[in-house]
């Protein structure tokens, strides 16, 4: 019997979910969850029991689907789901070590189980292993590893098959600060270099900012949100923080003409500006949605700097936290 | 270029031949007990009875009915003396089978290694499939690969008159039993492994259900009640194995009824398998 690897629909690399609806006895956790990513890295956001790890579990076709539809790398989850695993990566919050072995034979072992010939398997272990920074560690039992060690091998073990996506869950948990951001420098890596989907489901938003292009949120088994992660970033309404030496109440003035509102903090001016009311220069319009938003402000900003002679120290718009905005859509 | 520098590369599938999943499973479930000197130790034990069967089966050959007399049945080369060699074996069975079957799904479910294995391309047939081939491997080991082991024996010193008979049918005879007994207790075992997270509760179970059940037997045959003497989980299996060995039954109970409780039993254990076996993380 062949492996199951080759069999895999290398032309449709998409997820797509349409009115999920799941519930374990009869509670329900997923109601009605609809939407569809393309290769990107996505954060999976939430509150503890929002669903997350069972819609993670509905992408893998763990769990019997009840309603609705799951689509993945073109293979319907609840017909074909072995085929699409091949092309899926899978690193669990808990466990997801086989005791006795060592690293190299278990990420090899669990290669061959997604249908790779026994020899690439062991060879690509070695190779995963090394990216993940396991290379002087991969023939000690993996029993005896530490947690960060454990975490580096479940992704090379996510990896070993070279999927499409990789589901991460809680990928950082139980981490030092030098491990999370070790580890989240390599799923970045993977993410926007590699050309890998990555679905990250975790608790702490800081490890979102760092990886994801977008988040999805959910709350009670809704998806409230999909939101690009530079949050704010297109809203009309965007805070500059403005510091700087001359006369501070003409220039006061003149910002007051062109903004919103401004007050000040402390020995910073926050200015609010409605980006929608002013015009670009062409220098700036073809510049991403992040970088315009900046830019039109700060230019706005230079200028009636320069019309009342007042020497910037600073101008720069208010980052507005993931945190912020992720509290404000579950109202935690 | 030194890997390390390479960052991560994309995987080339090349033309060698990939194996079937449950291969996979059982190709290392069966060679990860080996590397424990205590695990050679008792499958060394376990085959002490086939090597003073031989020693018997010789001696009888040689010396006639002088042997015969002493050696209780022991030196039988007849289908009946396979199938009392294969009772005798039940103690090794019970033991080697508890020793590597228990932890089988039991430590997989402790350490959400399901959750690792139905994360592949892997359906719920082939790890079982798998794990019961592990299992199925050591019950060879102390029944059919010494049955094997002892026909070839004594077709090389027994008269050739009896060579058709050592030589093919009384393999097919014990291959049959220990393929069918085999997968039952297989599934069995499995099913028991299913139920917990530690090997010791498995073993409790196993034991149970293996020596508890013989001891109850035993009682039921003491008292002369026929019917109780069906709860004999091995004899069961022995009973209503007999007609293949062309011989009387082994309980008080008849071989069709006993060929019933093993197929209730095993129809048990796929039910317990495919209700216990889900890729759900056990939160401990």
């Amino acid at each position: 019997m062949e492996g199951l690897a080759i069999k895999v629909n290398r032309s449709d690399t998409s997820i797509k979910v349409s009115n999920l609806n799941f519930a374990y006895l009869r509670d329900p956790v997923l109601k009605g969850v609809d939407f569809t990513l393309e290769t990107s890295a996505v954060g999976l956001l939430g509150p503890n029991g929002s669903g997350k790890t069972t819609l993670l579990r509905c992408l893998l076709g763990q769990v019997p689907l009840e309603k609705g539809q799951v689509q993945v790398l073109g293979h319907d989850m609840a017909a074909a789901a072995r085929l699409a695993r091949a092309g899926l990566g899978w690193m669990p919050e808990r466990g997801g070590i086989i005791p006795g072995m060592s690293g190299v034979g278990l990420v090899a072992y669990l290669g061959e189980l997604s249908g790779m010939p026994s020899r690439d398997a062991m060879q690509r272990a070695h190779e995963v292993l090394h990216f993940v920074g396991l290379a002087d560690e991969r023939y000690r039992k993996c029993d005896d590893y530490s947690q960060g060690m454990k975490q580096r091998l479940k992704l090379a073990q996510a990896l070993v098959h070279d999927p499409h996506w990789i589901f991460l869950d809680e990928p950082t948990s139980g981490l030092d600060p030098r491990g999370r951001v070790s580890i989240l420098e390599l799923i970045r890596d993977l993410a926007w270099n590699k050309n890998m989907g990555v679905i990250l489901s975790t608790h702490l938003l800081a490890d979102v900012e760092a990886v994801c292009k977008e988040i999805l949120v959910l709350k009670n088994g809704e998806l409230l949100a999909r939101e690009k992660v530079n949050p704010g970033g297109m809203e009309p309404l965007q805070v500059f923080e403005v510091e700087g030496f001359g006369n501070e109440e003409a220039f006061r003035a003149g910002l007051e003409a062109i903004s919103e509102n401004v007050t000040l903090e402390g020995r910073l001016m926050m200015v609010t500006l409605n980006l929608a009311g002013l015009k670009p220069t062409s220098a700036v319009a073809d510049d991403g949605p992040e970088p315009f938003a900046a830019k039109v402000g700060v230019e706005a900003i230079l200028k009636v700097a320069v019309a009342h002679d007042f020497a910037l120290r600073r101008v720069r718009r208010r980052p507005v936290s993931l945190a912020e905005e992720f509290y404000k859509m579950v109202e935690v | 270029m030194p890997v390390y520098e390479r960052g991560y590369t994309h995987w080339e599938p090349s033309n060698r031949k990939s194996w079937p999943a449950w291969w996979i499973i059982a190709k290392r479930g069966i060679a990860q007990p080996f590397k424990s000197r205590w695990m050679i130790m008792l499958l060394v034990a376990a085959w002490i009875p086939t090597v003073i069967k031989a020693v018997v089966i010789w001696g009888k050959l040689k010396a006639g009915d002088l042997i015969d007399a002493f050696s209780g049945g022991w030196g039988s080369i007849d289908p009946q003396g396979f199938l009392v060699y294969l009772e005798q074996q039940r103690w090794s069975v019970f033991v080697v089978l508890a020793v590597v079957g228990a932890g089988l799904i039991a430590t997989d479910r402790r350490d959400n290694g399901l959750s690792l294995y139905f994360s592949r391309p892997l359906g719920l047939r082939s790890y079982i499939g798998g794990k019961g081939a592990i299992i199925l491997f050591y019950y060879f080991m102390v029944t059919l690969f010494p049955v094997y082991a002892l026909c070839l024996f004594s077709y090389f010193i027994a008269p050739s008159a009896t060579g058709m008979e050592l030589l093919i049918l009384t393999p097919l005879r014990v291959t049959v039993y220990c393929v069918l007994s085999g997968v039952g207790l297989s599934l069995i075992l499995l099913a028991f492994s299913s139920m917990g997270t530690r090997s010791l509760f498995v073993m409790v179970w196993w034991t149970i259900m293996v020596m508890g059940t013989e001891a109850l037997g035993n009682i039921a045959k003491g008292i002369n009640s026929t019917s109780l003497q069906a709860v004999n989980f091995l004899g069961n299996f022995h009973n209503a194995g007999a007609a293949l060995f062309s011989t009387g039954d082994r309980l008080a109970v008849p071989g069709w009824i006993s060929l019933l409780i093993v197929l209730a039993m095993v129809g048990g254990a796929v039910a317990i398998l495919r209700k216990r076996i889900r890729p759900v993380e056990v939160v401990s």
